[in-house]
């Protein structure tokens, strides 16, 4: 019967979100643009979907930044239409998934005042995609300190772990942050057949955000203590006793323990105890969550899956975009800007 | 003006003059020994130099690298973020020592190095292309800071070893010729006038 009152909701939004999705660029365009010139992309990026954003903040940036700009404002604005044409429960998920953009703007208004930055540049450098809306985080960026702004927050479900700040560096509120958004949409997650499998999802990012906390950690030589204290529960497949287990580990005795997930097939290629840089084994562990993702997303049509595909499909595009331009302006090889292209 | 209209030709003068050119030439023989101690030195130095240099610029390339991947892949915006997180400065502490006479300068450098949970930005929000900018740029920053205590070092050895030439050349071939000059004219006109003096004895006696 529940799922019965579900459906019409559900019905509204996938039809939404499949129109949405169709005007996304398709996957082909990606190797045509990393052979284009950087004008060329520019000029492209212009008259894309995105030309709105970019006519609108062309007279505060320019050239690469004005398009980076550009990709956030329009990710935040689709985003936030989301949240503005979905009802009920589908919009709960939806915002509770969204709050990760929130997290990362309090966490960014709250570094930026322990800086001492302008309010100009923290408002730069917010992407306005979750609940708290552009005129809530300008507000914030006008506070006078880090206290100001945490009591602006009052109201907000990030307040209990924001009082517990105490002075100094904001890295272990962050991570409380972090941990909290990930929490309560782990709890707000039903159980009808579709929000199993985007139960499955959340629950394999939280592996793949606790595997590379582990490799990053590990390979700085964190103590045990730690890094268990930062590991997010309620993974898929890294359960709490594993958790506790590959804390305890050295670098060298966690690529050997690792054989047993999953995972391991994704990156086995990359990981190794004499590898120097991690930025493989992130790329690698992106793309196992990005599969997995496009892998449940047909499964139930009429359900928050194709939702959690647009969401996901916009972002990559967005990403995808930036760093071709932000690559080819830096001059990175090709090879790098696309092992780093998820297509 | 030529020695001989300022020279007094007198005994206290060759007197002078003697102690004059002794001196010096201890002091020409001292300069020669520091000139050729620096020299030395500065080979020391110059070797160090070489390799900080072409460590300075692996390590600026690989910092440049590491900083343009986590742009172009986290995003500028991602990158300025999180680089608010921190606002200590590296502590640098600047002494001096000394090295046959040539003061230089010894920097030291605190808090360059950082582990990775003392960046001031939360691990679970970030990426392993922040944390290797981050850690490419420390290293960068400590190499900076030994490149300027070897290239300072090495620019003050190079003045001194200059200044020191110049006193030995000045030395050897402008201030011990003059002197032994003005001993032999004064030598020479005494004679003369030991010579004169007999000269005029004898013409009395006759």
């Amino acid at each position: 019967m529940c799922g019965l009152f579900k459906t019409p909701a559900y019905a509204y939004i996938t039809a939404r979100v499949r129109a949405r999705k169709r005007k996304l660029i398709p996957k082909e365009t990606y190797p045509k643009l990393l052979n284009m010139q950087l004008p060329e992309i520019i000029r492209f990026i212009e008259e894309s979907e995105y030309k709105k954003d970019v006519d609108e903040l062309s007279a505060k940036f320019k050239s690469i930044d004005l398009l980076e700009h550009a990709l956030g404002r329009s990710l935040g604005a689709s985003y936030r239409k989301l949240m503005d044409i979905s009802r009920g429960e589908v919009n709960y998920l939806i915002t509770e998934y969204m709050r990760r953009w929130d997290v990362w703007n309090i966490k960014t208004v709250l570094r930026g005042k322990y800086y001492g930055a302008s309010e100009e540049e923290i408002l730069n450098c917010v992407v306005s995609a979750g609940e708290l809306h552009y005129p809530e985080l300008e507000l914030m960026a006008k506070k006078e300190s880090i206290g100001d702004v945490i009591a602006s927050l009052e109201h907000t479900p990030y307040y209990p772990v924001l009082t517990k700040y105490e002075g100094g560096m904001l890295n272990k509120i962050e991570d409380e942050l972090d941990s909290l958004s990930y929490t309560r949409l782990l709890d707000a997650v039903g159980g009808s057949p579709g929000e199993k499998f985007f139960l499955k999802f959340i629950q394999t990012e939280i592996d793949i955000k606790n595997l590379k906390m582990l490799f990053r950690l590990k390979k700085a030589g964190v103590e045990r203590e730690y890094v268990q204290n930062i590991l997010i529960t309620g993974g898929l497949e890294l359960k709490e006793s594993d958790l506790t287990r590959l804390s305890g580990l050295s670098f060298s005795e966690l690529v050997h323990s690792l054989d047993g997930y999953s995972y391991w097939r994704s990156i086995s290629d990359v990981v190794s105890d004499q590898m120097t840089t991690l930025m493989d084994v992130d790329t690698k562990l992106d793309a196992h969550l990005m599969n997995y993702a496009s892998q449940i997303s047909h499964y139930y049509p009429l359900s928050i899956l194709p939702v959690l595909d647009y969401v996901l499909s916009k972002k990559i595009e967005v990403d995808n975009l930036r760093v071709i331009a932000r690559g080819k302006e830096l001059k990175l090889a090709d090879e790098i800007i696309r092992s780093h292209l998820v297509m | 003006m030529a020695i001989k209209d300022t020279i007094k030709p007198t005994r206290s003068e060759l007197i002078g003059l003697k102690k004059k050119i002794k001196l010096s030439e201890s002091g020409h023989k001292l300069l020669k020994m520091k000139r050729d101690g620096l020299i030395i030195e500065l080979f020391d130095i110059l070797n160090k130099a070489k390799n900080v240099r072409s460590e300075v610029e692996k390590d600026y390339e690989i910092a440049q690298q590491n900083l343009n991947i986590a742009k172009a892949i986290e995003g500028v915006v991602a990158v300025k973020s999180t680089a608010f997180a921190l606002k200590d400065a590296p502590v640098i502490t600047l002494e001096s020592k000394n090295v046959m006479g040539v003061v230089v300068p010894r920097i030291e450098s605190t808090s360059v190095k950082k582990n990775i949970i003392e960046r001031g930005y939360g691990i679970i929000g970030t990426s392993s292309r922040i944390d290797e900018a981050a850690d490419a740029y420390e290293n960068l920053v400590e190499k900076i800071i030994i490149a300027a205590e070897i290239e300072t070092t090495m620019k003050k050895l190079l003045d001194d070893i200059e200044k020191t030439k110049r006193r030995v050349n000045a030395l050897e071939f402008k201030v011990i010729p003059e002197l032994s000059e003005a001993m032999d004219f004064i030598m020479l006109r005494l004679e003369e006038m030991e010579r004169e003096e007999i000269f005029r004895l004898k013409k009395i006696k006759s």
